[in-house]
């Protein structure tokens, strides 16, 4: 504001040295000068400044103006407020997302163990104590979220891939260690979620196993070359399952709908491995087949 | 069992759009869980977990729907009671503000009613993407018609004061919030600039004066909100064309202004 008045001093001041008779305007080519000075239109020399009060940038002090921008600018002064206020609790709440990631992260490196054939339950133990640092993790976010009572949804966005992550490695260490898909509501309890308004979203779970299914395909692979033949049965049985379930939920053409397309692809892997590992005779006897669902 | 693992897929059946897909899949699933016992538990358990899903996110998208239909019912309303205050002239202004103010009511009775039922707990934030569009229209409107009558800008508090009576004591009341408050206020520049265009042409220029000192009063304020938005790139484009249309009421002012005019009459003689 300063500054712009100084400008508009300086120009009035430009104005007066050019044109010493105020009233021959007609001396001045006028439009082209307003024209360069769109922004800051100078206030004409004249007798009644009233007149031209309107050309002012700063004209919030007119006491006579139908309305009054006092109260305009009180209501702007407590918007102001309230979104500083959502703007540090976002910061805090990015904050605890970046370590969650980084912790997804570390459990995710633990369990790539998991395609080095390394002693599984080993593998799975380390990985495990993750969880447990995701789950303090999640208190905390949950703990910030309560001062905003309504507004999961606002903020989701800060922590929802952050959150498919963890999903895909706790199902996927489940998987691992039962042969079982671990459910929402399972998962959400590992993550020590859905007590309060804080709960683990239901397409943020399903995406999380659509992340999962990318893994098993690779997995297969490694499993067979260490020696594991029945290892692609045991898959492929589960992802026919998987991707059957999956069909029945009618998806809209999100994240979600396309993470679901891709499981097709994971799924014609795995049979391609186990296709390969039975025509070489390599199943074990008594290979009880693969039940057809699809 | 049996019985138990079909019903959700007797349901899916009813609720699917295309059910003949769906129906042999379920058939089949049930016919391998009789014949493998073994296997029949985790089967079941799975497709039991997901018939819920299933369920969820049918009456979630359902929800989702009609909030988008409602928006949609707000935004075409709300702009009928923008056109009805352009309506406005020296002579008719009491009664064409009547009937804005009429048609405006009843987009508050019979359409942002709808919204409050389905924007409870969580999914006002939720649906936000859903529904903003048509709230944002009609904070365009309720405040076009505010200044109309009195010259003031419609506060936000004014305006959740209005939602209070929609809902019923059993339900949370709907209370728009500030970031739509704001997107729509930022479109009202818009709308304030051809009715300044209007009074110009009619010869009101103490009316285009006060507008003007009102549209800048409003682009002033925004800048300093602006930065603290949530998602604020819409926003940041809307300032754009706020800036376009503060600069048009400007020039339009000026041109127009008993001196200057005089002196381009002068000019031009």
């Amino acid at each position: 504001m300063k500054s712009s008045s100084a400008l508009r001093n300086g120009v009035i001041t430009l104005f007066h040295s050019l044109n010493p008779n105020p009233n021959s305007y007609k001396t001045i080519p006028f439009r082209k000068f307003i024209s360069i000075n769109k922004s800051s239109l100078p206030s004409l020399p004249t007798s009644d400044p009233q007149k031209f009060r309107f050309f002012c940038s700063s004209m919030a002090q007119s006491g006579d103006s139908v309305y009054s921008s006092s109260s305009v600018e009180k209501q702007f002064e407590g918007f102001r407020s309230t979104l500083e206020d959502s703007g540090k609790l976002r910061e805090r709440i990015k904050a605890v997302a970046g370590e969650i990631e980084s912790a997804a992260r570390f459990m995710h490196s633990g369990l790539l163990l998991v395609h080095q054939s390394r002693p599984v339950p080993e593998v799975l133990e380390r990985a495990k104590g993750q969880i447990e640092v995701l789950k303090g993790l999640y208190s905390n976010l949950a703990e910030i979220l309560k001062e905003c009572p309504g507004q999961y949804y606002r903020f989701h966005g800060e922590w929802r891939s952050e959150t498919q992550t963890a999903v895909s490695l706790i199902v996927l260490l489940h998987w691992l260690e039962t042969g079982d898909l671990l459910m929402h509501k399972e998962t959400e309890a590992k993550l020590g979620l859905g007590s309060s308004e804080f709960g683990l979203d239901i397409e943020d779970y399903l995406t999380g196993v659509c992340f999962m299914s990318n893994e098993l395909p690779r997995y297969v692979v490694n499993q067979v070359t260490a020696g594991d033949y029945d290892c692609p049965r045991k898959v492929l049985n589960f992802l026919t399952e998987l991707h059957a379930a999956f069909r029945m939920l009618n998806l809209r053409n999100d994240l979600l709908r396309r993470k679901f397309d891709g499981m097709k692809y994971d799924l014609r892997k795995v049979e391609e491995v186990y296709y390969d590992v039975k025509i070489r005779g390599l199943t074990a006897n008594g290979d009880p087949g693969v039940p057809r669902i699809v | 069992m049996f019985l138990n693992s079909s019903s959700p897929f007797k349901r899916l059946f009813l609720m699917a759009s295309k059910p003949q897909h769906l129906h042999p899949i379920a058939e089949a699933s049930v016919l391998t869980s009789t014949k493998k016992p073994r296997t029949m538990t985790t089967v079941s358990a799975m497709k039991d977990g997901f018939a819920n899903y299933t369920d969820y996110l049918n009456q979630f998208n359902d929800k989702r729907e009609r909030v988008v239909k409602a928006s949609r019912d707000i935004t075409i309303n709300s702009k009928k009671v923008i056109f009805q205050v352009h309506r406005i002239s020296k002579s008719n202004r009491e009664e064409v503000l009547e009937k804005a103010e009429k048609d405006l009511a009843a987009v508050t009775s019979q359409y942002i009613s709808r919204l409050v039922k389905e924007l409870q707990g969580t999914d006002f934030w939720r649906l936000r993407r859903a529904y903003s569009p048509g709230v944002q229209e009609y904070i365009e409107a309720a405040t076009l018609y505010k200044f109309c009558k009195s010259g003031t800008l419609l506060d936000l508090a004014e305006i959740n004061a209005t939602l209070l009576p929609l809902s019923d004591p059993s339900l949370e009341p709907l209370q728009i919030n500030v970031l739509d408050y704001l997107l729509g206020l930022a479109d009202l520049t818009g709308e304030l600039m051809r009715l300044a265009m209007g009074r110009i042409s009619e010869g009101e220029l103490e009316y285009a004066e006060n507008i003007c000192r009102f549209v800048r009063d409003i682009y002033r304020e925004l800048t300093l909100v602006i930065p603290h938005m949530d998602e604020n790139s819409e926003m940041k484009k809307k300032m754009d064309v706020m800036l376009q249309s503060v600069v048009k009421i400007e020039t339009a002012c000026f041109g127009v202004h008993p001196l200057i005019y005089k002196i381009s009459l002068r000019r031009r003689a």
